[in-house]
């Protein structure tokens, strides 16, 4: 046992420090994307890019795409057609109910843990939290499988949600998703501060330079090197048309565009998010909150629902407009969902034991559902997913090679859709599969 | 600075080693006596090594020298050797000068011997010999002792490791101008009696224990941390031994507001099997996790080794179960639940509830922290993993605590197993403890650890150190040095070592993997991000240290409210609101800070002080703040989103050019001439007086276009902008960001 571990880790003790080092000095190393090729095995690896909606706060299933009208726990609900036999979904999507054709949903989610907190990590990581090491999230493990896409632009992106969450994990900041607060404002501090013109900035850089002329000129160390690089590549990221990409006023008919996605955050989140993926980049997470409903739900879910409704259809036909819907994996995921009952509150509490999530494009069969829920939303009846499954489907969708082991700094390996122990070869494989029927 | 290009290097070394011969040690003939009662007539010479192996040296009549093992020797005489070792501060770190001399000209020699051989090795091929010798030549220029700071480069820096940021202008002026030949040994003294140290090293335990606001791991909850953070202070202050404080934190029982040392146990709630891990990590070195699941592939670590040490742990619990029992709020009696509901019908009937509530949510989940005490109940819940798979235990058993390494502890002897697995830990036999203390300090001032990755110490230690000797030397020093923290770092900050200029070039992975780097300086560090944001805010006040968080007393008095006491919804109200004041920061003369008290539109206080840690997109966390979720979680790594903040963000663009800045303020108020202003600027950034060069650059910079017309006010705006230039430049230069 021991021995086969040493063999599977291919690391020597001198390795495993020589790495660790290089970690305890903050020398990052980003992966080149030379010789790394997608998997387009078994209908997989179509998708180029990922859109993934994070509905922060638990979406509850039985009110968007789950309904179970006329029942107990249906509440005020009511479901309308999709076009396919015996599928509905909730009056407040009607936009996915027009384009179900193109829409796959799963309503046997299951998840072990209530809280926010751990459900979107585990969500996001296939992994359940622990305090001695952080998981990555799709879009750095996308990166580290498959090299990084383009040669100027960040891999991934976060837009919204103050840029929380297990980010690059232990892959190290250097693949953390460029965080968006504002779709609107775009890439924090990109433009010279209120008052400063070009020709007062370019006279700031010049006496920089001569400020730190002696300095450089002395130490020449890896971080002094990097840092004057960090510098460099800004300022030309400044200038460039790179810095375009992430702003939302650049985009065409843009006003006309949002009257479509809607000028709420989502809206706009899901309108930079289409942007950025027409501009080459891989992975964008676009996170939608207020879903936390304990309180008069009623009140709330026609807006909150609507608004999602609609910057999912507008990007759906978007994208098929420009041609990337069928290069475009859109995923839309959540920590739990709701709770069946109904509470005192006209509200529904937290329920991780069943609930709903959705896929679109890449490369996905549309017009259909994975797993079942019972007759009340209460519990899974059929095909349990669970969030490493949700996640392999996403890497298969991109082409990700599940069963790639990647090294922690600490020398532990980790798989992108969670790892365990082939008991014929005692060789670490992935734990969770795809959702296959998604790929026929 | 480093000459380009060696040039008798030797003679330079023995010039060193000659200056730093140890003169405290007495030297006079007396008898000395082995075990076995032999005797023998000898001046007392210095010692060598420690522990079991350690040699006294001894100077016989005839001159020579001879090495004898203090095990060997009687009782009195070993009692004689360990009182007449040196202990003032000067002699220590002459000693340790010594071992680094010592190991940087053994290793020069090596070098130079490999260097000449390198022809005839018949292993290399010529591409290699040829690579072989770059490196051998790079490594022999840092065989050369760097250069002797500048008191400028030394108080910079000194600042920045024990005040955690850089002198304010007046500290520069008076400590420049001081003519005291000992003026550096007393501000290092002087600096280790400041709350600035107890700030300094609250930030550095904050990363390693993972000292976050709401405690839990999952965010649950909002346990207030200000007790722990306040004790963590405390201790510094008091300089409480680190083995105390290691043996505070592992056993500690009881609410947080009142047994404040409970917080590191909370950090991992939940989590007997992680807390364990990390445990090792900070106070071992060690890295075990792997052993959670599996035999550990390096080191001699079995799954069953984990789980015995966990079971050390298996009694503990973080919580208080059940509903009516929960204690602490003593005013609520038994029953925590009743006294909310009863508070809740109050609101309800004033009106202050929403439609559908029958108790104040946030209220009851504040009153349900009290539920949060770390205990002992006395039934171990370790077992086994249901997959355990090797052929020393069965899946699920039950596992009885019991050591690997150290001292074998019967745990029938203590209060809890909790308390057994303690003592071991902070056990001068513990092989790990005082190595990992040592190691992880002497890391925090020189910016590598003498064993690098510094969580992950090798069993065997020797060969995997830089310097087996001097690691050896500094785990005795801190033994009899009874663990103090400050006599420690007083020791580490005098040596000369330290108070060379940084190297110049990176230790190359090669000299980490073999340790071969021996410290002819410092290595050249980026300041953390709460040495940064701390320097930022020497630059907005003469007061850095002036607003602080004051919640533990807060704290204690709100749990300890009689709430049955409260008749109406109005004192109900004021209660809650007294939640929200626990975090509110001070200023020195007692007031609450306000916005008024912002410069520039930013909270400007120290970052020990503030939320723990900051909101992900706060500066702080852009430029490497640990999350606290894991240990030792801070970076230094560069970005672009970095650089952008330095270039059009507020700090730079608004903030430190504020008219309130005390920046600003000191130059545009200062009367002296214009190139003052300019050397004051420089000495403020930088901590040092600008070239000729640098001064008419600045100059040109500075020039604003005022004229007559303008109010007094508008002239000053205007000329604050112009200063706003040359602040911009020197802040966003390199040398501002690194440690020389």
């Amino acid at each position: 046992m021991k021995d086969q571990l040493k063999n599977l880790d291919q690391l020597s003790r001198r390795q495993f420090v020589a790495r660790t080092a290089k970690t305890a000095l903050g020398v990052s190393v980003i992966p080149l994307a030379d010789g790394m090729q997608a998997v387009q095995a078994a209908g997989g690896g179509q998708a180029e890019h990922c859109i993934f909606f994070y509905m922060s706060g638990g979406m509850t299933h039985i009110d968007t795409f789950d309904p179970k009208p006329g029942t107990e726990t249906g509440g005020q609900t009511k479901g309308i057609e999709t076009g396919v036999a015996g599928i509905q979904v909730s009056e407040f999507m009607p936009g996915i109910a027009k384009r179900f054709k193109d829409v796959a949903l799963v309503r046997s989610m299951t998840q072990k843990t209530g809280d926010h907190r751990g459900g979107s990590y585990w969500m996001h990581t296939s992994y359940a939290p622990r305090a001695t090491i952080v998981h990555p999230t799709m879009g750095p493990w996308a990166q580290t499988i498959l090299g990084k896409k383009h040669a100027t632009l960040p891999d991934s992106v976060l837009i919204g949600g103050g840029g929380g969450g297990p980010g690059a994990g232990f892959f190290g900041p250097a693949l953390a998703p460029l965080p968006i607060g504002d779709p609107e404002k775009g890439v924090q501090n990109s433009r010279p501060a209120q008052g400063v013109d070009d020709d007062l900035f370019d006279k700031r850089i010049d006496l920089m330079n001569t400020f730190d002329e002696s300095f450089q000129r002395k130490f020449k160390t890896d971080e002094v090197a990097a840092y004057s690089q960090f510098y460099d590549e800004t300022l030309n990221l400044m200038q460039s048309e790179d810095l375009d990409t992430f702003d939302l006023s650049k985009e065409p008919d843009v006003e006309k565009k949002l009257q479509s996605y809607g000028n709420g955050r989502i809206g706009k989140g899901s309108l930079l998010a289409k942007r950025l993926v027409s501009s080459g980049i891989r992975f964008v997470e676009v996170r939608g909150g207020g879903w936390d409903m304990h309180n008069n739900l009623w009140q709330a879910i026609p807006q909150r629902a609507g608004e999602l409704d609609k910057a999912l259809s507008a990007l759906i036909d978007d994208l098929k407009a420009e041609g990337l819907f069928e290069k475009t994996l859109i995923v839309l995921g959540t920590e739990f969902g709701r709770t069946p009952k109904i509470n005192a509150n006209a509200g529904r509490d937290h329920f991780p034991r069943c609930f709903s999530t959705m896929f679109a494009g890449g490369g996905i069969q549309g017009g259909q559902v994975y797993g079942k829920s019972d007759k009340l939303g209460m519990s899974v009846e059929e095909n349990p997913v669970t969030a490493g499954m949700f996640n392999a489907t996403i890497a298969h969708a991109l082409g990700m090679d599940l069963n790639k082991v990647v090294y922690a700094p600490s020398g532990r390996p980790f798989l992108v859709a969670g790892h365990t122990r082939d008991p014929q070869t005692d060789e670490i494989v992935t734990e969770y599969k795809p959702i296959m029927p998604f790929f026929s | 600075m480093k000459k380009p290009r060696l040039i008798t290097p030797l003679a330079t070394l023995l010039v060193g080693i000659a200056m730093l011969s140890i003169s405290s040690i007495r030297a006079e003939m007396r008898t000395w006596t082995s075990a076995d009662g032999k005797t023998l007539q000898a001046e007392f010479a210095g010692s060598i090594g420690s522990g079991s192996t350690a040699q006294v040296k001894l100077k016989l009549e005839n001159g020579d020298l001879i090495n004898y093992p203090i095990s060997k020797l009687s009782e009195d005489d070993r009692i004689f050797v360990k009182g007449n070792l040196p202990t003032d501060p000067a002699a220590l770190a002459a000693a340790i000068d010594q071992l680094v001399i010592d190991k940087i000209k053994e290793s020069y020699y090596e070098l130079r011997a490999e260097l000449a051989s390198l022809p005839q090795n018949e292993y290399l091929s010529n591409a290699e010999k040829l690579k072989r010798k770059q490196e051998i030549e790079r490594e022999m220029e840092m065989c050369l002792p760097n250069e002797r700071t500048t008191d400028q480069q030394f108080l910079r820096r000194i600042y920045l490791d024990l005040a955690g940021r850089i002198p304010t202008f007046d500290e520069a002026e008076i400590f420049l101008s001081e003519r005291n030949p000992n003026k550096r040994a007393n501000l290092i003294d002087q600096l280790l009696d400041s709350e600035a140290f107890a700030m300094r090293m609250y930030n550095y335990y904050s990363d390693l224990f993972r000292i976050r606001e709401g405690v839990f791991m999952m965010g649950n909850g909002d346990l207030k941390v200000d007790p722990y953070i306040e004790y963590v202070k405390q201790s510094v202050r008091d300089d409480k031994p680190f083995d105390e404080m290691a043996r505070e934190l592992l056993t500690a029982n009881g609410h947080i507001a009142q047994n404040p040392a409970a917080g590191y146990m909370l950090a991992d709630s939940g989590m007997r099997l992680c807390n364990l891990s990390n445990t090792f990590t900070i106070f071992m070195g060690t890295e075990i996790t792997c052993a959670q699941c599996h035999d550990h592939p390096f080191e001699e670590v079995y799954q069953m080794d984990f789980f015995k040490m966990a079971s050390f742990m298996g009694e503990t619990e973080t919580r208080i179960r059940g509903r009516g029992d929960s204690m602490m709020m003593m005013s609520m009696g038994n029953n925590s639940r009743a006294e909310q509901e009863r508070m809740g019908k109050i609101l309800k009937a004033a009106g202050k509830l929403r439609e559908n509530e029958t108790t104040d949510r946030n209220l009851s989940g504040w009153m349900g922290t009290t539920n949060i005490v770390v205990h002992d109940d006395g039934s171990n819940a370790i077992q086994l993993p249901h997959d355990y798979k090797y052929d020393d235990g069965e899946p699920n058993m039950k596992v009885e605590p019991a050591t690997y390494f150290g001292d074998i502890m019967d745990v029938a002897e203590f209060d809890s197993p909790r308390h057994a697995f303690a003592e071991w830990v902070v056990s001068p036999n513990n092989p790990r403890f005082t190595i990992n203390t040592v190691n992880r300090f002497w890391k925090l001032a020189f910016g590598i650890g003498q064993i690098e990755p510094v969580y992950n110490i090798p069993g065997h230690l020797d060969g995997q150190a830089q310097n087996y000797e001097l690691l050896t030397f500094l785990e005795e020093m801190m033994k009899d040095m009874d663990y103090s923290t400050k006599d420690f770092f007083r020791v580490i900050y005098n040596t000369q070592t330290y108070q060379r200029e940084a190297e110049t070039m990176s230790p190359s992975l090669a000299q980490m993997d073999k340790g071969s780097y021996h410290f002819p300086g410092p290595v050249l560090r980026r300041m953390s991000a709460e040495q940064l944001w701390d320097s930022l805010v020497a630059l907005t006040t003469d007061n850095p240290e002036g607003v602080t968080r004051q919640g533990a007393q807060k704290y204690r008095e709100w749990m300890q409210t009689d709430t049955t006491a409260f008749k109406t919804a109005d004192e109900i109200l004021a209660f809650k609101a007294k939640w929200g004041e626990i975090g509110r920061l001070t200023k020195y003369d007692g007031q609450y800070v306000s916005r008024d008290d912002n410069v520039g539109g930013e909270a400007m206080f120290r970052a020990s002080e503030m939320r723990q840690p900051q909101a992900p997109g706060h500066f702080l966390r852009m430029f490497g703040q640990s999350d606290k979720q894991l240990i030792e979680n801070q970076f230094k790594g560069g970005s672009s989103p970095q650089v952008m903040a330095l270039l059009n963000g507020k700090i730079t663009n608004s903030v430190l050019t504020s008219p309130d800045a005390y920046l600003i303020e000191e130059v545009a108020n200062g009367r002296g001439s214009k190139g003052d202003k300019v050397d004051k600027i420089f000495l403020s950034v930088l901590t040092r007086y600008p070239s000729s060069n640098e001064k008419s650059a600045a100059n040109s910079g500075m020039r604003a276009r005022t004229d007559s017309g303008m109010s007094d006010k508008q002239k000053m705006a205007i000329e604050a902008k112009a200063i706003g230039n040359v602040i911009w430049a020197l802040v966003n230069t390199r040398e501002f960001m690194f440690i020389q």
